[in-house]
């Protein structure tokens, strides 16, 4: 079992100010919105989470049917990351609610008809509510959670240092477009060309659930991510990251406005590539080309938050100032 | 919901490792899935699939198995089932594309994107493998 049946209060304050930390009342300190355009990235490290009352702290405020999916997990490692990306996603969301205190778990979440989750907003006093849209990603060792206000957002994380079991070029050709194949034929260096698969994997990740599709709506060979420059080149954190552009063609549908999707590549908490896709505004003009406004924080919900942009934990690699 | 969890969890305990084989009176540990299945679950409502359970053979389902221990690192203790959910073993999406991949090259197969949606468990991706097996042997 997992979780100790203690019931213990913890105080604990959030901390919404970077770089400082205090305790005080054990109540979720409210955040500012994202302003349009702009990106909240979350993410917890959930082996700095182990301790039994908090972890049982976030499963109070989970549904009846999260909890049974986290216990449906083999074994206490996967259980106590389900646990972590639900409790995450509820308090993250929670605090944005400026008007009134939500509390974590009294949000509804539904899916759209690719099985995307989404909150299922309760106008319960007629206010207007601010229209929140979240995506989450994990791996073994991080959960992040990212968030906008009026765009669509999607988010992929790999661990950098991650092997495909497959041939790589052969993996390519099976699902990536022609294009992507080639950019990853022409490296010859091994190592380096697992690298830039990784990160294209995650662009491609980040892309389809932006869409709200996912993979198998949205195969990976009907779209190609590229890089727009001067000079065709591969994603070398060494280049200046804001020569670099990255678009999306889409071939199913070429009227799609493919300009709308606004990408994001980055390392991040030093172990993993991270990729955003938001959809642009397309009532301003340009087309997206504006780096992406990206506020990153690590946190552990009910403890702390600690502001990690411009820190070694958030390193630019493309589409970021 | 509930009824679901609470008959998975007790599914996944009474159950035998996915293919045992040091059975000796000549029937399928498959065969004592079903077995298991009709006397501890009631209806659920994936009932078409409770008909298909026992359409795909043991060894295909074996294979399933040993695809998806060896992409996920587990070890060969790990038990499978049929009802073995990917995502619950810790399979991310880049995994699941790796399992499907890997079962394509095992059984020369093609899978289509649109499908990998309902490979979710080790009985789906053994069942869709009869189904474009038998079709392509049609």
């Amino acid at each position: 079992m997992l979780l100790l049946l203690l019931r213990h209060r913890l105080n604990f304050m959030m901390n919404i100010r970077c770089f400082q930390r205090s305790f005080s009342a054990a109540s979720l300190a409210p955040l500012q919105l994202p302003s349009p355009m702009e990106t909240h990235l979350w993410y917890i490290l959930p082996n700095e989470v182990k301790n039994a009352s908090l972890l049982n702290q976030y499963l109070e405020i989970l549904s009846p049917c999260e909890k049974e999916n986290v216990f449906r997990m083999r074994g206490d490692q996967l259980q106590r990351r389900a646990l972590l990306a639900r409790a995450l996603v509820r308090t993250t969301i929670a605090r944005y609610q400026t008007n009134s205190q939500v509390e974590p778990r009294s949000l509804k979440f539904k899916k759209n008809i690719y099985g995307k989750p989404e909150v299922e907003w309760q106008d319960v006093d007629g206010s207007h509510l601010p229209p929140l849209h979240f995506n989450i990603s994990h791996t073994s060792s991080i959960i992040a959670c990212g968030v906008t206000v009026n765009s669509a957002i999607g988010i992929d994380v790999e661990e950098k240092q991650r092997k495909l079991k497959n041939n790589i070029l052969a993996f390519a050709r099976r699902y990536f477009s022609p294009y992507e194949v080639g950019l990853l034929t022409a490296i010859s260096d091994p190592e380096f060309q697992r690298q830039e698969f990784i990160k294209l994997w995650t662009l491609k990740e980040a892309y389809v659930k932006a869409l709200g599709r996912g993979f198998s709506a949205a195969p990976f060979k009907t779209f190609t991510i590229r890089f727009r420059t001067a000079t065709q080149g591969h994603l070398s954190e060494r280049r200046d990251s804001k020569a670099f552009d990255v678009v999306v063609d889409s071939f199913d549908d070429p009227k799609n406005l493919t300009s709308n999707w606004q990408f994001a590549l980055l390392e991040l908490a030093g172990s993993h590539y991270a990729a955003i896709c938001i959809e642009g505004d397309r009532t301003t003009e340009g087309n997206g080309t504006r780096p992406m406004k990206l506020t990153v924080r690590r946190t552990i919900p009910f403890v702390e938050d600690e502001c990690v942009s411009g820190t070694d934990a958030v390193v630019a690699i493309v589409g970021l100032t | 919901m509930a009824t679901c969890s609470a008959t998975s969890v007790n599914f996944g305990a009474s159950l035998k490792p996915c293919f045992n084989n040091n059975r000796t009176d000549g029937t399928s540990a498959l065969n004592m899935v079903r077995v298991v299945w009709t006397k501890n679950v009631y209806p659920s409502l994936r009932t078409s699939r409770f008909n298909v359970c026992c359409a795909a053979k043991p060894e295909t389902v074996q294979k399933v198995c040993e695809i998806v221990k060896k992409q996920l690192a587990l070890s060969d203790e790990t038990e499978l089932t049929p009802e073995s959910k990917f995502a619950a073993l810790g399979a991310d999406s880049l995994d699941t594309v790796e399992i499907v991949m890997g079962l394509e090259e095992e059984f020369d197969i093609s899978v289509e994107e649109e499908s990998s949606q309902n490979i979710t468990t080790v009985q789906e991706a053994a069942d869709l493998i009869e189904k474009l097996v038998q079709k392509k042997e049609g």
